[in-house]
């Protein structure tokens, strides 16, 4: 059994691969997580991968041909084709707030769903989707119990962090809207994030949970947010602030430090 | 489970390596991929659980040099580095050999060309003298590293060691790895006890260590000739060590210096080393069900090179192909060239076929090794194949 994890920098792709295969090795299972790593940081798309064996595992490369894909992040599916090489029937896990024929994922294959999003906010404080997709998981998959989850959450966080993320697993499980076909779904082409060729022609747009909405009756053109954004996002037209959305992360930096709080922080929605 | 396991990435099996050991002091400098090896063991020593002196050092050079000092002075001395930062310790490396200090080094390979991981960062460090094991899983790091200061620290070897891993691939890849019980360690591995004596209160009034290092009085060549004579050791104490730990801990790794991999009567075999010999096991089980007679020997241990277990395969089979995770740019693979210099004493040679896998990190896949087990067998036939060095 073969797993590919799509995820982003900060949303702890590779940590729960290793909690995943914590768990399944204690029900008696060999696996072998295998993070990418390059130069990543948070925000950006990243994968990890996973296999499970009931002997030793050997091979060593990559995976190509996955049987189940989960997908942290509900806007990655727009961006990064997650369901390349995927077997036919193959199950696609995504964190998305709705039902598995709105993710916009088609093809020969099954999705569900679970809000991992707002599990995490609710139960961690922070976007940090991980541990609530697996305890999703292990509902829709039947392919680990919850318990042995939970064992390896408290192998690897002592204490409140540990009993925050077994609560999102917990709460997560509940949530989780059951597989579905979606052969009759026609999924839009996805062309891979290329490298682009100037600084600052790259869309980033889809690394961010929030956005900050500017308030021009609010703003004195001080330029705090214009000289601080680590971006390079905002610009001043009749010296009011202006972001441009494609090549903001949503880092809140220009929220933090507005004096005058012209800047509200307004949740992105699919 | 008999023993304690966990879920965790070759890095962290280094860490425990140095724990086990109880190695007393540390000297190391990050560099991706090896960095975490240093996060790991800085916690252990944080934590009480390894009692050692731990040095930050400002770079890669004085690591090396600082530990090789260590071990001279006699104490069990760890270091560990990657790439472009092994490149840098070069003259420490040499100048431990030539002190015959067993200091062990932990390796993730990384290029030379870029951050993935191929074997030309030990390739250029292949003449210092150091002995040189490679390993394929997380768990065999582990192994190995015990192994390493036991050959290392025999009377008959004292030579420095690496242990090696490709980086990336094993250094944060997570596996379910056994963590050997610590009595049973030290009972396989006992203190280290130099045999120079350095300082006054170990009985230093001698002049060994100075004349060794000056070579006065003697013949300028004979410690060049000690230790080659030590790397010729080397050979059966890795086989005598590999076997110890098997008696005890349920694991070897084939003799300790090549493993065979179904070659029982086949007629071609394909020779590899690190995590591409791991994969090389699922192509060589669809090659052998498909009714393919191909086998694989795996490389082990680089230096000594192990040409006699060549010289006893080679006239079994009736053609080698030899991946080579490395190049010698001139002069080809390494591996290659050491298989073709043993074969000169062998009546009846096998074909010898050279290919390039894996360098600067490519990625070497099932498919690819099948392709090289095929191309090997149709040499094995009779038949002529092209071209005889393939970039895989």
């Amino acid at each position: 059994m073969e797993i590919r994890f799509h995820g982003r920098g900060g949303q702890g792709a590779v940590t729960g691969v290793r909690l995943l295969s914590t768990a399944l090795y204690y029900e008696g299972k060999f696996t072998m997580g295998i993070p990418m790593y390059g130069t990543e940081r948070r925000g950006a798309p990243v994968q990890s991968f996973l296999r499970v064996s009931d002997g030793r595992i050997y091979e060593r490369d990559l995976v190509h041909e996955p049987d189940m894909v989960v997908v942290l992040d509900p806007l990655l599916a727009k961006t990064v084709p997650v369901t390349q090489g995927l077997k036919k029937g193959g199950l696609v896990l995504v964190n998305h707030p709705h039902g598995g024929l709105e993710t916009g994922i088609g093809g020969p294959f099954k999705v569900a769903t679970v809000d991992a999003t707002k599990v995490a906010m609710e139960t961690i404080g922070r976007p940090i989707t991980n541990t609530a997709i697996l305890g999703a998981f292990a509902k829709v998959t039947g392919m680990v119990k919850l318990s042995s989850l939970e064992e390896a959450a408290h192998h690897q966080w002592s204490g409140r962090i540990g009993e925050m993320n077994i609560k999102a697993m917990q709460k997560a499980y509940e949530a989780a809207t059951p597989a579905v076909d979606v052969s009759k779904v026609k999924m839009e082409e996805v062309k891979l994030e290329g490298r682009a060729r100037k600084a600052g022609e790259r869309d980033v747009s889809s690394w961010r949970l929030y956005r900050p909405v500017f308030n021009d009756a609010k703003c004195v053109g001080c330029r705090r947010c214009f000289i601080l954004c680590p971006e390079v996002a905002i610009g001043m037209t009749n010296n009011k602030a202006v972001v441009n959305y494609k090549h903001c992360k949503g880092c809140g930096i220009c929220y933090e430090e507005c004096p005058t709080k012209a800047i509200d922080w307004v949740q992105e929605t699919i | 489970m008999p023993q304690k396991f966990e879920v965790m990435v070759g890095n962290k099996a280094v860490a425990h390596v140095v724990r086990l050991a109880r190695v007393k002091f540390i000297s190391a400098f990050p560099i991706t991929p090896q960095t975490t090896i240093v996060q790991y063991i800085a916690d252990m020593v944080a934590d009480g659980e390894i009692d050692a002196e731990y040095v930050n050092t400002e770079g890669e050079l004085t690591a090396q040099a600082s530990a090789f000092t260590a071990g001279a002075a006699g104490v069990r001395a760890f270091t560990a580095t990657a790439g472009p930062g092994l490149l840098y310790m070069h003259h420490p490396m040499l100048a431990t050999r030539n002190n015959r200090v067993p200091l062990v080094m932990a390796l993730m390979h990384r290029g030379i060309k870029g951050m993935d991981p191929d074997q030309t960062d030990m390739m250029a460090q292949r003449e210092t003298g150091w002995m040189m094991m490679e390993c394929e899983s997380g768990q065999e790091i582990l192994d190995t590293g015990l192994m390493a200061y036991k050959v290392a620290e025999d009377e008959r070897v004292r030579l420095p060691i690496i242990f090696a891993g490709d980086g990336y691939i094993l250094s944060y890849t997570d596996e379910p790895i056994d963590i050997p019980d610590e009595a049973k360690v030290d009972a396989f591995l006992p203190p280290y006890k130099t045999t120079i004596p350095l300082l006054p209160d170990q009985g230093a009034e001698s002049k060994a260590y100075q004349m060794r290092q000056w070579s006065v009085g003697r013949d300028p060549q004979t410690s060049f000739a000690e230790d080659q004579q030590a790397m010729e050791n080397a050979k059966k104490v890795i086989k005598e060590v590999n076997a110890e730990f098997k008696k005890m801990f349920g694991r070897g790794y084939g003799n300790g210096l090549v493993e065979e991999y179904k070659t029982k009567d086949v007629d071609a075999v394909i020779v590899a080393a690190g995590t591409i010999a791991s994969t090389a096991r699922v192509a060589i089980d669809r090659l052998q069900a498909e009714g393919k007679n191909v086998g694989l020997v795996r490389l082990k241990t680089f230096k000594p090179f192990p040409a006699e277990e060549f010289q006893r395969i080679g006239p079994k089979v009736k053609a080698m192909g030899i991946i080579d995770r490395n190049i010698s740019i001139g002069s080809g693979g390494w591996t290659y060239g050491e298989i073709r210099n043993a074969m000169y004493e062998v009546e009846e040679r096998p074909k010898t076929l050279q290919f390039h896998a894996g360098l600067n990190g490519k990625e070497v896949r099932v498919q690819d090794l099948i392709k090289i087990g095929e191309k090997t067998l149709k040499a094995a036939n009779g038949s002529k194949v092209s071209p005889p060095v393939e970039w895989v």
